[in-house]
């Protein structure tokens, strides 16, 4: 089974971000970039279908400018066996971003796609879900456990309130959330052999894939501060304020 | 053009998210029409066509939405899409698990978590964590979206009478398939991840006393936690503890009781969205971060806040 | 409980910047080693160190190691710790290919050591002490010796001891006790060592001790020391551990600090005798201990800079956190506003810089030996690494008593508090000028050794060399007053060398006198030229359109270096004019 892994190169966790004066966007400009944490989770969850014998190659993708060759030598580090870069230049939409992919999974027909539920910058989760639905495949989405049986995918998901078992054909697309497993570290011999593992670069040109703005970014601002508290004088008029006010219960 | 709010349920009853969900289309300009789509779901529906404000809710009703699996759901969906200008859905696990893949299929963007409407094509939603707001604006004919139920006031439940119309078209895409389900019991939910924490600290003054902050929680679905000085004064286990050693909470709603507001207490809970202490020592530092102070002896408050919930 | 981050930016900086990594291992023919593969490998150990390491650092200091039936138990969740470290193959990274190792340069390895030191002291000091056992194994033993032990020890599946400190033979090796008699193919030891740093656990199956004994026939003094493998396991046929050898850990010892870093009363042969196996020559064990010195010396100098790193994390977020000020309006506002917070906040800062630039490039110079072109060169680095490697151990942990001191400092009361975690990094950071010899015996070996057996000749090239910075300095117009800071350091760098020569020979007691302020001066002066250094390549990054934020920030810490550090070197001088008359005016009785 072949499986493909994306990886999208993402603000370091351990950053704060910062908005930039002109509210144009966050500012990212010498900021430490890091692999998004739930792909991590999605290249941890194919390296284990390689060791356990169930997946014969990993191919990590992902769609950025050059930079984000550095996220998929990290993949190739944890496991993958080659990467392609989707040199897309400014980062598209997550539908640009899937078509990108299902041109990608045109070309090398793996049985299992698995992607991160979402990237820690949007926060969109979309991704999966649209590459689903442009390939016409079978999704489970935030994923928290993942078993091949006879060639069919048990997936179970982690749904509002509890957990959700699926079935799924392959080919089929698996989003992974934060349960799913926990991400090992590169180790330091895997980290220099994986200079030496293939790295394509493709451009949407050559995918055959026209890249078309959906939508438009306005305005990016920092949240509102935490304002000063009050002090309320019994215990109605707290749950009252709860209610109605802060709309917290 | 009409606005279609796909329903949150679970066949048996709607789920509160969609009057939110409601509210935000509501301020979009336009007849809302819902579906709800499920099996044996009629229950669903009859909650659906009491709310006013809803001029419209379409019934698809058949086996193969009985776990409204994305594969057939997305196909009905689309399908009535392209009748609407509007598409929205609770930001819930359903709808997130729904929207992305009708939006594909109508390619068309999709705008996840919504907590706020500019114009009926320009929307803020929450990036890099909540740390910063977006202000998107739609270049497609049709907008589909996920809305953050606590952002927008929901419609009222009653009170409307909807026509309903069923629809017989039933998706079966026949590739995935529905195996089970646990859903979780009225447990507690876990410190790190609970919407609500429920915090005692030294005021409580035993471990026994700490059954207060269990009822109250149970009242809330809310998880407990406590002080380092609670914990250190053997009231609690140590995993309970919040703080700069101990666990960093965030939930929605933190209300600390009995707890003085040590630094190292502070950094554990200070990004909590809405902070309420509940302390009878009016100079206590944890008031300097609290939402709502209320200075009052715990041992009354506490009960009282539990009976009144 | 603040968080570590590896301040990565600085690190690459200065490998970049300072010691031209790229170029020196393009130059060595280590074509593989680049700027690229240095940052994944620095990103993927910073990881490792802020997730697995880092966290274990308050629970190492309160549950510190404890002394049980099955020997010592380390403190919860090292071993799983210690086993995440090893499978991902750290232990390997300066080790040669042929053991196993990733050939590494020196100054990678410094560069990541410096991350396990910040993310917990205790821990990083088995690694530390395995790396010393390795390299006198694979300088002086036999081929058969290397080939049981090295694969191991390179692997990390088993850690080694340095075992030299007797009760009665502290910094005088020369009163080493400890027996060896020879026994067939190995010999039996005998004797009681102290002070031996992680010389047991649990984590691994094995724990490679070398020990330092006396053959029967020895002469006395330090010419009579011989150096021995005592493993923990002998091994068996196929080279697995095998039987327990008469070796254990009879007391653990109540510290001040790095609770998790058992330091072990090891007692060998309390009954048939712990076999060993002889490293090099017999009698020559002492030269053996010599050719790590170095790389001991600088490792723990570098763990100076790791625990004032971070220290410095610790009270920079506690100073933007803590809302101690009110405004005008009643809104309060953090400690960072206030100025004397800002100066303290920026000593931390710019010595850590300093710190930092010097023990790299202290460590790149191991490099340049190590991959000289010819001979020349070669003695030439080794110079420079023999003159740096006192100031790197002395210089380093002694600014770092002040660093992590000011961390405490800022905390204010919490800072006395255990909890904060800022007195924890004080209390672990004392042992640092002690061990691997104390700043006295460094600085000896300083004016001693590195200083008057040649006639001051390194350091006068050294001084050259910082000579040519001033210049630069001079001739680059926002520098003038840098300029004019670092060349009075220079000149009082001269001038305490011109005293130290030119009044040792009648003076007895002037070396050691003025040996600590002479150690400081240098420390001072070599990090003034760093940091003269790093503002001159930050300001031509600036001008090239980088980084603003970090660039902007490395200048004004050099500044600050220039301003408030740099003319400490007048005082010191001061203190070494004065020479020995005070200090040995007064009789033993009168103190």
């Amino acid at each position: 089974m072949k499986v493909l892994v994306t990886v999208k190169r993402v603000i370091d966790y351990n950053v704060k971000v910062r908005v930039k004066p002109d509210q144009s966007d966050v500012d990212l400009a010498n900021v430490k970039m890091a692999m998004n944490p739930f792909c991590e989770i999605a290249v941890e969850a194919a390296v284990r279908l390689k060791e356990a014998g169930l997946a014969s190659e990993i191919v990590a993708v992902s769609v950025g400018p050059a930079a984000c060759q550095e996220q998929l030598r990290t993949a190739l580090a944890l496991g993958a066996d080659r990467g392609i870069q989707i040199d897309s230049g400014e980062a598209p939409d997550p539908l640009g971003v899937a078509k990108l992919l299902a041109a990608v999974v045109a070309a090398e027909k793996p049985d299992l796609v698995i992607l991160g539920k979402q990237s820690i910058d949007g926060d969109n989760n979309q991704t999966g879900q649209m590459l689903a639905a442009l390939l016409d495949w079978p999704q489970a989405t935030f994923a928290s456990a993942l078993a091949l049986e006879a060639g069919r995918l048990r997936v179970t998901r982690e749904i509002d309130g509890g957990l959700q078992s699926l079935e799924l054909n392959l080919p089929a697309i698996v989003t992974t959330d934060l349960r799913l497993n926990e991400p090992r570290y590169a180790s330091l011999p895997n980290i220099m052999k994986a200079k030496k593992k293939p790295l394509e670069v493709k451009s949407p040109v050559e995918l055959g894939v026209t890249l078309k703005a959906h939508t438009r970014l306005l305005k990016v601002e920092a949240p509102a501060e935490r304002q000063g508290g009050i002090k309320v004088g019994s215990v109605s008029e707290l749950v009252e304020k709860l209610k109605s006010e802060a709309k917290v219960i | 053009m009409a606005i279609l709010v796909i329903a949150e349920h679970d066949n048996r009853a709607l789920k509160g998210a969609t009057l939110n969900t409601l509210g935000a289309a509501a301020q979009l300009g336009g007849e809302l029409h819902l579906l709800v789509a499920g099996f044996s779901c009629a229950a669903v529906v009859a909650q659906a066509a009491a709310i006013p404000g809803v001029s419209k809710v379409l019934v698809a009703d058949a086996a193969v939405y009985a776990h409204q699996l994305a594969e057939n759901l997305s196909r009905l969906v689309a399908g009535l899409g392209k009748g609407y200008s509007h598409l929205l859905a609770p930001a819930g696990s359903a709808g997130k698990n729904l929207l992305p893949r009708v939006a594909a299929l109508l390619d068309v963007a999709q705008f996840s978590d919504i907590v706020g409407v500019v114009s009926p094509n320009t929307f803020k939603r929450p990036i890099y964590a909540g740390n910063a707001i977006a202000t998107v604006q739609s270049l497609d004919p049709i907008v589909v979206a996920t809305v953050r139920a606590s952002a927008f006031d929901p419609l009222p439940a009653e009170g409307g009478s909807a026509a309903v119309e069923t629809l017989d078209a039933a998706h079966d895409a026949g590739t995935s398939r529905f195996v089970g389900e646990e859903l979780a019991k009225s447990d507690r939910p876990e410190l790190g991840s609970a919407r609500i924490v429920v915090s005692g600290g030294r005021g409580l003054g035993s471990g026994e006393n700490f059954a207060l902050l269990e009822k109250l929680a149970d009242k809330l679905g809310a998880a407990v936690g406590a002080s380092r000085a609670a914990v250190d004064a053997g009231f609690v286990a140590n995993d309970m503890q919040v703080g700069q050693t101990g666990k960093i909470v965030a939930p929605e709603l933190y209300i600390a009781v009995g707890i003085s507001g040590a630094i190292q207490h502070l950094a554990g809970m200070k990004d909590s969205k809405v902070i309420v202490a509940i302390n009878k020592d009016p100079e206590a530092p944890i008031f300097q971060v609290a939402d709502y102070g209320l200075v009052a002896d715990l041992f009354e408050a506490v009960p009282e806040l539990e009976r009144a919930l | 409980m603040s968080d570590y981050v590896h301040p990565y930016r600085d690190t690459e900086f200065v490998l970049n910047e300072l010691v031209e990594l790229e170029g020196f291992c393009s130059g060595a023919g280590l074509n593989e080693v680049n700027g690229e593969l240095v940052s994944a490998i620095l990103a993927e150990a910073g990881r490792l160190g802020s997730e697995v390491l880092a966290p274990l650092n308050a629970i190492g200091d309160t549950r510190g190691a404890r002394l049980s039936e099955r020997g010592v138990e380390e403190t919860p969740g090292f071993a799983a710790a210690y086993r995440q470290f090893q499978e991902s193959g750290w232990p390997s990274l300066t080790a040669a290919e042929a053991w196993g190792g990733q050939n590494l340069p020196n100054v990678v390895g410094t560069a990541v050591n410096e991350i396990w030191h910040s993310a917990n002291l205790a821990f990083a000091l088995c690694p530390m002490l395995t790396q010393g056992a390795l390299e006198a194994i694979a300088h002086h033993a036999s081929a058969e010796l290397q080939a049981a032990y090295l694969p191991k020890l390179v692997s990390g599946e088993w850690t080694g001891t340095m075992n030299l400190t007797e009760p009665d033979a502290g910094s005088d090796l020369a009163a080493i006790k400890t027996r060896a008699v020879p026994n067939g193919d190995h010999y039996l030891i005998s004797g009681q060592k102290i002070f031996i740093t992680w010389g047991d656990h649990q984590m691994t199956d094995n724990v490679i001790h070398l020990v330092l004994a006396r053959l029967p026939d020895a002469p006395a003094g330090v010419k009579g020391i011989s150096l021995f493998i005592v493993p923990k396991f002998l091994l068996d046929a196929q080279g697995n551990p095998g039987a327990r050898n008469d070796a254990q850990c009879v007391s653990l010892e109540h510290k001040l600090g790095i609770h998790a870093s058992p330091t072990c009363v090891m007692s060998f042969g309390e009954k048939e005798g712990a076999v060993g196996y002889l490293v090099g020559e017999p009698h020559k064990g002492l030269a053996c201990m010599f050719t790590m010195m170095n790389h001991a010396r600088q490792s723990v100098g570098l763990q100076g800079l790791s625990i004032s790193e971070r220290a410095y994390q610790q009270a920079r977020q506690y100073a933007r956190e803590r809302l101690q000020g009110t405004r005008k309006d009643g809104s309060r506002f953090p400690i960072i506003e206030f100025p004397d917070v800002r100066r303290m906040l920026l000593q931390m800062k710019a010595s850590i810089e300093a710190m930092r630039a010097l023990a790299l490039v202290a460590a790149a110079e191991v490099d340049r030996v190590t991959h000289a072109p010819d001979p020349a060169a070669a003695a030439r680095h080794q110079g420079r690494v023999d003159l740096l490697t006192p100031i790197v151990k002395g210089w380093l942990t002694e600014l770092a008593q002040e660093v992590t001191s000011l961390g405490v400092q800022i905390h204010g009361g919490m800072g006395f508090i255990e909890e904060t975690g800022a007195a924890r990094h004080y209390r672990d950071a004392r042992i640092l000028t002690i061990y691997e010899g104390t700043t006295g015996i460094q600085a000896l070996d300083l004016v001693g050794r590195k200083t008057l057996l040649n006639r001051g000749e390194l350091l006068a090239g050294l001084f050259d060399e910082i000579g040519e910075t001033v210049a630069r300095l001079e001739s680059a117009a926002p520098f003038a007053v840098q300029a004019r800071a670092l060349g009075e350091a220079l000149a009082a760098g001269r001038e305490a060398r011109r005293l130290l020569l030119e009044g040792a020979e009648g003076d007895a007691a002037l070396a050691g006198s003025v040996s600590v302020n002479f150690l400081m001066l240098c420390g001072y002066l070599c990090g003034g030229w760093l940091m003269a250094g790093s503002a001159l390549r930050a300001q031509a990054l600036l001008e090239a359109g980088g980084d603003r934020a970090f660039l902007e920030a490395k200048l004004v810490s050099a500044r600050f270096y220039s301003e408030q550090l740099l003319p400490r070197t007048q005082s010191l001088l001061a203190a070494i004019r004065a020479g020995s008359g005070s200090i040995m005016a007064l009789s033993d009785e009168q103190f």
